[in-house]
């Protein structure tokens, strides 16, 4: 244990420092990942404005007020698990930098990890200003209480594990192909609208809905931001955090397979 | 060899790369029915290497040396064969067989370029679980045999070519390896460099004991290194044995430098042996290596003669003779040793 805390500490240390060198860039990319739920909120405040009613469906209702809630919400959450590393490893293996990794008594994944959770700490920092200013002027309806936030911690600790697995078992393609971008893309899109990033599950068609709880996409994305706002009953909550565990097990095992089947394939282009 | 450190049995590896004629018809062409090619990068290579030795791994371009050091270290699966290194299968790459060796590629850096090489140094002795004191000492040791001092706190990305050779190779060194993989690692760096490096490697392997196999395009580093070589071809092994002995069946003959007192023409000088070089009073004749003391004698005897010299033919004269294909003198019984 203490082994891996090192670990994650020394490259944390050295994920900072590259920050740091490289700060203007990773502003850039933090607001990036604010700016998705942004939009989707002034989409969905300009549809209710415009029906002069809140949007119901699948039982549910938003209004203006709920919206806010509900992206504001996701900025932060969707901010705390997101995960790039698909398009960083395609690079890697197009050019050979993966080798000096895999000569390393290390999973590459554990330095990658520890960069994903060093920049998410740093950068997270760096906007919440910015968000509580949105969050005063935007009045989100209900505020997420804190009690709701605790239960929404766990649902949000899997969603961040489950979401960096399934993105490393994606890059791991990278192994067979190294235009692996396109199915990045591909994958971004889905979670898009599957995680509730567009649109909140409920407001969508019922068979969007069923398939995005019906896959991993939902656990990852809107289920832990539902639960921080009250929208999932206490059983409905302990059925989502089952399902982000056997989600984020079926991801351990694909990557497991995925990434021993890759390395055999693994020609060391230009290393 | 029973003591040895590394050992490959027919080891081969098949790469499939896809191949079209040029031009759009081609490529249309190749979305319905792709052509591949199977090209044999290494073909049954079969050697051993005792622990502390220090081999040569010569070839030219596209021989199948980096591929096979790339196997030996892990990093590549083969198509066929085995290999064991300091007694585990590499491409398992196990956690206890990497922090056993190191691969240093010349064309390839595992320091981080963007932060001081320090802070490289500090990753790879948690990830090796280096105890602070061993680190301190080995980091000591390199830092001095290296000259490293002053390039430790500047980020990589400002450093030369050679100067960022140097703190590879300490990083490479840090968890201390039994078995050193080093792929070029002199490319580019100037002779000076070359040489501090060339010392440097012999100096650890005294030092530690460490089994070293090495590639490098300049024979320099191979002759003041390795007094075993390995030369690979087209993927196959077509020598292994002393470089001495690889020179001897490939050009068995000497060359006898003379500078003369007074110059004579090389009709004359003929008869001592075959004149490859004229130039004024000093003359350069190559002779049959049996028959290098009977002509040294008969040239001493009979001119008057300032200074001599008898030499082996340059070992890129031989290198090059064995990669033009003039390889059948080389089959003999070193192959199998």
């Amino acid at each position: 244990m203490r082994y891996w805390l090192r670990v994650y500490r020394v490259h944390l240390r050295v994920a900072w420092a590259l920050m740091m060198q490289y700060r203007f860039s990773t502003l850039i990319w933090a607001v990036w990942g604010f700016v998705g739920p942004l939009i989707s909120l002034a989409v969905w405040t300009a549809a209710t404005q415009a029906r002069g009613s809140g949007v119901s469906g699948n039982g549910q209702r938003f209004d203006q007020a709920d919206f806010a809630a509900y992206f504001l919400v996701f900025m932060i959450f969707g901010h705390l698990t997101m995960s790039w590393d698909a398009f960083e490893f395609a690079y890697r293996v197009r050019t050979g930098s993966l080798s000096p990794q895999l000569l390393r008594p290390l999973h590459p994944i554990h330095a990658d990890a520890s960069f994903n959770v060093g920049f998410k700490a740093l950068t997270t920092a760096l906007l919440l200003p910015a968000w509580l200013v949105l969050f005063v002027v935007l009045h989100p309806a209900p505020p997420p209480s804190y009690a709701n936030v605790a239960l929404a911690a766990p649902a949000l600790v899997l969603a961040g594990i489950t979401r960096y697995i399934w993105q490393y078992a994606l890059a791991a393609i990278a192994f067979w192909t190294t235009r692996v971008d396109a199915i990045n893309q591909l994958y971004y899109v889905l979670d898009s609208f599957l995680a509730g990033r567009i649109a909140p599950i409920a407001l969508m068609p019922l068979w969007l809905g069923l398939l995005a709880r019906y896959t991993p996409f939902y656990g990852m994305g809107a289920f832990p931001v539902e639960i921080a706002l009250g929208r999932v009953s206490l059983p409905a909550a302990a059925l989502g955090l089952i399902s982000q565990m056997f989600w984020l097990a079926a991801g351990i095992v694909v990557f497991r397979l995925v990434w021993a089947a890759g390395v055999k394939q693994y020609s060391a282009v230009g290393a | 060899m029973s003591d040895a450190l590394v050992s490959l049995d027919g080891l081969c590896k098949t790469y499939r790369v896809h191949e079209r004629k040029a031009g759009f018809g081609s490529s249309v062409a190749s979305l319905f029915r792709r052509q591949y090619k199977d090209v044999r990068a290494v073909r049954d290579v079969t050697f051993q290497v005792r622990a502390g030795e220090m081999v040569g791994f010569l070839g030219p371009n596209g021989a199948g040396k980096t591929t096979t050091l790339k196997m030996l270290s892990g990093l590549l699966n083969p198509t066929s064969g085995e290999a064991k290194v300091l007694g585990f299968t590499p491409w398992r790459r196990q956690h206890e067989f990497l922090r056993q060796i190191s691969l240093v590629m010349g064309n390839r850096n595992q320091l981080n370029w963007d932060i001081p090489a320090m802070d490289s140094f500090l990753v790879n002795q948690v990830i090796y679980d280096i105890p602070q004191e061993q680190f301190r000492s080995t980091l000591d040791e390199l830092v001095q045999l290296l000259d490293l001092g002053a390039l430790l706190t500047k980020p990589v990305r400002n450093l030369s070519l050679g100067e960022r050779m140097k703190c590879e190779l300490a990083a490479a060194l840090l968890h201390r390896p039994r078995v050193l993989f080093l792929d070029e690692p002199t490319l580019g760096v100037d002779v000076t460099m070359q040489g501090r490096i060339r010392r440097f490697v012999s100096e650890y392997n005294r030092l530690t004991g460490a089994t070293v196999l090495l590639t490098s395009h300049y024979m320099a580093d191979v002759t003041a290194l390795c007094r075993r070589v390995i030369v690979i071809h087209h993927g196959s092994l077509l020598y292994d044995g002393s470089l001495s002995a690889l020179g001897e069946r490939i050009l068995p003959h000497k060359l006898i430098r003379a500078d003369l007192e007074s110059a004579a023409p090389a009709d004359e000088l003929a008869i001592y042996g075959d004149v490859t070089d004229l130039d004024g009073q000093k003359v350069t004749l190559r002779v049959p290596r049996a028959l290098t003391a009977v002509a040294v004698g008969r040239l001493l005897a009979e001119r008057s003669v300032v200074d001599l010299t008898v030499e082996d033919p340059p070992i890129e004269e031989v290198i090059d003779l064995v990669f033009e294909g003039e390889t059948a003198a080389i089959t003999g019984p070193d192959r199998a040793e």
